[in-house]
């Protein structure tokens, strides 16, 4: 989903779809109409996109040393 | 040279070309073991495994997925073979959806995602969190939301089903997020 033109539609239906619920079916109106004025669920949402971010940032470098010993490991040194 | 060109030399037996791969994905492979083991030295060890497997099934890929794929498969198999080994224990139940969200958590958090890179005791924080998760969780949240790969993709490395993935994803997003909420809430 294209987070800069996310429209509610797109958001009801990635809902209802993990829900495996028709986007017209009564479970998925109810969840729209309560998402648009529900602020502890946009905090919610919020802080699992956060979650999200938070492991996609945590990278780790591999080291000259570690790829030295995985060259040799392999018989590939230079 | 393009990567299929490099794999067809490889498959030949061209020591440069399987060189070549290695270089080209030691990264990938390294950050995705670590962020399954969440300790250098088993990540290494992993990563030194996943190429050794390679070189050896160079000759049987055929190409129908990427490499990348192929790679996260023999990664995601070797670490969740070493949890089985170490036999530990997950006591956090995972199948009461309900007790996963908790209303009266729900709170702004006084942190945000681009301190991560340098500030150690955040790491530690989202290290221990995930450590909880069992591998087969940790595998689906990272090769979905991390990596950023299909449902469909993730099914075929993890051998889920797609409802299977979906609902280990749910669970993860849910469990990481409660645990860390108890360090990040306000106030």
């Amino acid at each position: 989903m294209d987070k800069q033109n996310t429209t509610c539609k797109q958001v009801m239906h990635y809902i209802c779809d993990n829900l495996g619920e028709d986007i017209d079916s009564p479970k998925c109106i109810a969840i729209k109409e309560h998402l648009n004025n529900c602020g502890n669920c946009q905090t919610y949402f919020k802080s699992v996109d956060y979650t999200i971010m938070f492991y996609k940032k945590y990278d780790v470098k591999i080291s000259e040393e570690a790829h030295k010993r995985l060259m040799n490991h392999l018989g590939l040194e230079d | 040279m393009t990567e299929e060109k490099i794999i067809l030399e490889a498959q030949n037996g061209n020591r440069q070309a399987l060189s070549e791969l290695v270089k080209m994905y030691e990264q990938t492979v390294y950050n995705f073991a670590y962020k399954i083991c969440r300790d250098r030295d088993r990540a290494e060890h992993t990563m030194q495994e996943t190429f050794m497997s390679m070189i050896r099934s160079i000759s049987q890929f055929s190409g129908k997925s990427k490499l990348s794929t192929w790679l996260y498969t023999i990664v995601s198999n070797h670490c969740l073979m070493m949890a089985r080994a170490s036999k530990k224990k997950f006591h956090t139940s995972f199948d009461d959806d309900d007790a996963l969200i908790d209303e009266k958590s729900i709170a702004n958090w006084n942190v945000t995602p681009d301190r991560v890179t340098e500030n150690n005791e955040l790491k530690e924080i989202l290290d221990e969190a995930i450590k909880k998760l069992p591998p087969d969780y940790r595998i689906v949240f990272t090769l979905r939301d991390v990596e950023g790969l299909s449902t469909e993709e993730t099914g075929n490395i993890t051998n889920l089903s797609i409802p299977a993935v979906k609902s280990r994803l749910h669970r993860a997003r849910a469990f990481l997020r409660n645990e860390l909420n108890e360090t990040f809430q306000n106030g």
